[in-house]
C-alpha cells in the first residue's frame, strides 16, 4: 500500500518536471499558432515523435479552423478510425471533409498567387511550425507557378498528409 | 494447442522464413495457385449465438413448453414456417430454393473446445484454431487469419482490396482483420469495415462534405506530399494496421463517398421487404455494407457477421425475430450475388454461427413469457450447423451431413475449406491449421 501511495505521489511530480524542463516534450495538442504563443521549430530534425491519431486529428482541426475540435467530433472521428482497417484512408477523408465542408480558414487562389512567397511561409508555419528553407520556398514556388490548377485547398491537403505533419 | 506449442511453432516458422524465405512447405520455390473451385467466397458468420433447436431442428417454441414448431429460416433451410403462436414479424421468403438445397447442409457441427464467447467464436472461425482466451479483448489473434493465408499464399499475392472483413458491431471485432503472427500480420490483412459507423451516424456527419477528387487532383496532392517528404527524414508509414496500395485507397475512398451519397439520397438497397429502411436491423446494415463491397469490388474473399441475435440473453422473442430477419438478409445477399455479372455462378457462400447457446434457460423472461438463454459452454452451446452453397457441378446440391449423435465437421474446418475453394490450402504450413477440408460439400 505504501508503495502504491508513493507511486501515485511520484507520477504528477515526474510529469510536471517533464513539462518544465523540456518544452518539446509537451504534446502540441490543439495547438493554434499565433494564439497560444508557441515558438517555432528551428529545424524539422527536432521532430522525432509521431502524433497519436487523436493528436493528429485535433491538431488538424485546430490548424484548419483556428479553434479547438468539439469533443463530440473527436469521439466520432475515433469511432470512424476504429470502423475502418485503413486508418490513413480515414484521415484523408476527414481532411477532405474539412477542406471542402466550408469553415476552414484557407486563402483564396487569387490571394495565394498575389504573393506566393508569403503564402508559402505562412503555410509552413501553420502546418510545420517552422520557416521553410530557401530551397523549399524555391521548390514549392516552382510547383505553384507551373500549375494554375494547384489550389490552396490541394496544397493544404499535401501538407496535412506529409510525413512531417505526423511528427512533433 | 497450448501457448508453449504455439510459441515453439511460431519460432519454427520464423526460423524457416529466415533460412529459406522462398521455399514453401510443398517444396516449391514460388507459390503456385492450386486448382480453384470458384473465384469468390462469401463467408457469413451467422453469429450472436444460435441454438440448433431454433435453427436446423426447427423447434421454434417447443423448448418453451408451447407445442408449436416450424422453420424460422425459410431462406436457408427447407421446412414450413410456424403458423400459430407467432412472436415475430414474419417476412416473405426471398429465395425460391433455400440455400441448403443449393448446396450442402452440415446439420451437426461441433465447436469442440474453448469458451463459447463471441470473440472466441469469431477468432476460431477466422483463424481455424481454437482459443482459450476468455475475454472479448480488442487485440489481434495469435494465429494467422484466413485473410492473411489468402493474401500471402495466393499466386500472385493479392492486395487488400480483395479481402474484406465486415462486422455489425465494433468491440473486439476490428482486430480480427490480421494476426500477431510474425510470419503474417498487417501486411496480409483484410480491409475491415463497420458499415453502421462509416455509412451512417459518424460517417454521415464527418464525411458528408468530402468530395471525390479527379485523378489529376489526387496526383497533385501526392506530388506535393512527395516533395515535402523528400525534405523530412522520418516516415509515418508505421501507422498501426492495414495499409492499402495508394490506388486501392483512392478507390475505397470513392466507394465510401458514393455509398454515403446513396444513403443520403435514399437510393441504397437494403435487405428488408419493400426496401423499408425502418425495418433495418444492425445485421441488415452489415449485410447491406457487404453487398455494396461485393458489388463495387467483387472481392475474392469477404467475411461478414451478424450479431443482433445475442439479444437472446434477455429476450427470446426478439432473438426469434432477428434470426428470421437475418435469414432474410442472407437470402437477399445470395440473390444479389446471383444477379452480379462477375460473382454469379462463381461464388460459394458458407454460413455458420460462431457458437450455439445453452440447453437450459436463464432466469429472465421476456414480454411474451418466453425464457432467455445464455452461452456458457455447455454441450448445447457447442452445437452448430453449417451451409456450403454454390454452383451445381462444383458444390454438392441438397446434401445433408451429420446428426446429433454423429457430428460432421468442426468450427475449425471452415478456414481450410475456404483455402481449398480458393486454391491455396496446400501452401499453408500444415501445423497452422488443425482442421480439415469439408470435402463432402464438393462434387
Amino acid at each position: 500500500m505504501r508503495l502504491l501511495l508513493f507511486a501515485l505521489l511520484l507520477l504528477p511530480t515526474l510529469s510536471c518536471k517533464k513539462e518544465i524542463t523540456t518544452i518539446r516534450e509537451v504534446v502540441p495538442d490543439n495547438y493554434i499558432y499565433g494564439i497560444n504563443g508557441d515558438t517555432l521549430y528551428q529545424s524539422n530534425v527536432e521532430k522525432t515523435k509521431q502524433k497519436s491519431s487523436e493528436q493528429y486529428l485535433s491538431i488538424l482541426y485546430a490548424n484548419l479552423f483556428q479553434s479547438t475540435i468539439p469533443p463530440s467530433d473527436l469521439a466520432q472521428l475515433s469511432e470512424l478510425r476504429l470502423a475502418s482497417g485503413d486508418k490513413q484512408l480515414i484521415d484523408e477523408l476527414v481532411l477532405n471533409n474539412y477542406i471542402n465542408g466550408g469553415g476552414a480558414i484557407i486563402p483564396s487562389d487569387a490571394e495565394m498567387r498575389a504573393d506566393i512567397g508569403q503564402f508559402i511561409e505562412n503555410t509552413y508555419i501553420r502546418f510545420f511550425l517552422r520557416l521553410p528553407s530557401p530551397y523549399e520556398v524555391y521548390e514549392l514556388r516552382e510547383m505553384i507557378e507551373s500549375d494554375l490548377e494547384l489550389t490552396p485547398e490541394l496544397i493544404y491537403q499535401g501538407f496535412a498528409l506529409a510525413n512531417e505533419y505526423q511528427f512533433y | 494447442m497450448k501457448r508453449r506449442d504455439f510459441i515453439k511453432k511460431t519460432a519454427l516458422t520464423a526460423a524457416t522464413a529466415i533460412a529459406a524465405p522462398y521455399i514453401l512447405p510443398t517444396g516449391r520455390l514460388f507459390a503456385a495457385t492450386g486448382a480453384r473451385v470458384v473465384n469468390h467466397v462469401v463467408y457469413v458468420l451467422f453469429a450472436g449465438g444460435i441454438r440448433n433447436q431454433e435453427s436446423v431442428e426447427q423447434q421454434y417454441l417447443f423448448n418453451q413448453g408451447i407445442l408449436t414448431g416450424g422453420n424460422l429460416m425459410e431462406n436457408l433451410l427447407s421446412g414450413a414456417a410456424p403458423t400459430q403462436n407467432l412472436v415475430y414479424s414474419k417476412w416473405p421468403k426471398i429465395l425460391a430454393n433455400p440455400l441448403s438445397m443449393q448446396g450442402s447442409l452440415f446439420r451437426e457441427v461441433r465447436y469442440k473446445t474453448g469458451p463459447t464467447g463471441h470473440y472466441n467464436g469469431h477468432t476460431v472461425a477466422i483463424t481455424g484454431n481454437y482459443t482459450e482466451t476468455g475475454l472479448n479483448l480488442n487485440i489481434n489473434p495469435d494465429y494467422p487469419t484466413l485473410f492473411e493465408y489468402y493474401r500471402r499464399h495466393s499466386d500472385p499475392e493479392r492486395s487488400a482490396i480483395n479481402a474484406w472483413w465486415i462486422s455489425e458491431g465494433l468491440g473486439p471485432y476490428p482486430s480480427l482483420n490480421y494476426s500477431l503472427h510474425p510470419s503474417y500480420g498487417p501486411a496480409y490483412g483484410a480491409n475491415y469495415l463497420r458499415p453502421l459507423t462509416v455509412f451512417a451516424g459518424a460517417g454521415l456527419e464527418q464525411f458528408g462534405n468530402a468530395v471525390a477528387y479527379q485523378p489529376d487532383d489526387v496526383s497533385r496532392i501526392n506530388q506535393l506530399k512527395s516533395l515535402l517528404d523528400k525534405n523530412f527524414p522520418l516516415s509515418a508509414e508505421n501507422l498501426p494496421g492495414l495499409q492499402n496500395r495508394p490506388e486501392d485507397r483512392e478507390a475505397i475512398k470513392n466507394f465510401y463517398l458514393d455509398t454515403i451519397a446513396k444513403v443520403q439520397s435514399g437510393t441504397i438497397e437494403v435487405p428488408t421487404p419493400g426496401n423499408d429502411y425502418s425495418l433495418l436491423s444492425g445485421d441488415g446494415i452489415a449485410l447491406t455494407g457487404a453487398w455494396e463491397v461485393l458489388d463495387r469490388f467483387a472481392p475474392e474473399l469477404l467475411v461478414v457477421n451478424t450479431t443482433n441475435l445475442d439479444v437472446c440473453h434477455s429476450d427470446f422473442s426478439s432473438y426469434v425475430n432477428l434470426l428470421h430477419w437475418a435469414d432474410y438478409g442472407v437470402g437477399w445477399l445470395w440473390n444479389k450475388i446471383q444477379q452480379h455479372p462477375v460473382l454469379k455462378d462463381d461464388t460459394i457462400m458458407i454460413c455458420i454461427p460462431e457458437h450455439g447457446r445453452n440447453m437450459e434457460s436463464n432466469n429472465l423472461v421476456d414480454g411474451n413469457g418466453l425464457r432467455a438463454y445464455d452461452h456458457t459452454g455447455d454441450d448445447n452451446s457447442r452445437r452448430l450447423f453449417a451451409i456450403v452453397a454454390g454452383p451445381s457441378g462444383k458444390v454438392a446440391q441438397g446434401q445433408n451431413f451429420g446428426s446429433p449423435n454423429n457430428p460432421v465437421g468442426e468450427s475449425i474446418d471452415i478456414v481450410p475449406t475456404i483455402a481449398h475453394i480458393l486454391g491455396f490450402h496446400e501452401e499453408i504450413p500444415s501445423y497452422l491449421l488443425p482442421g480439415r477440408v469439408l470435402d463432402e460439400a464438393f462434387v
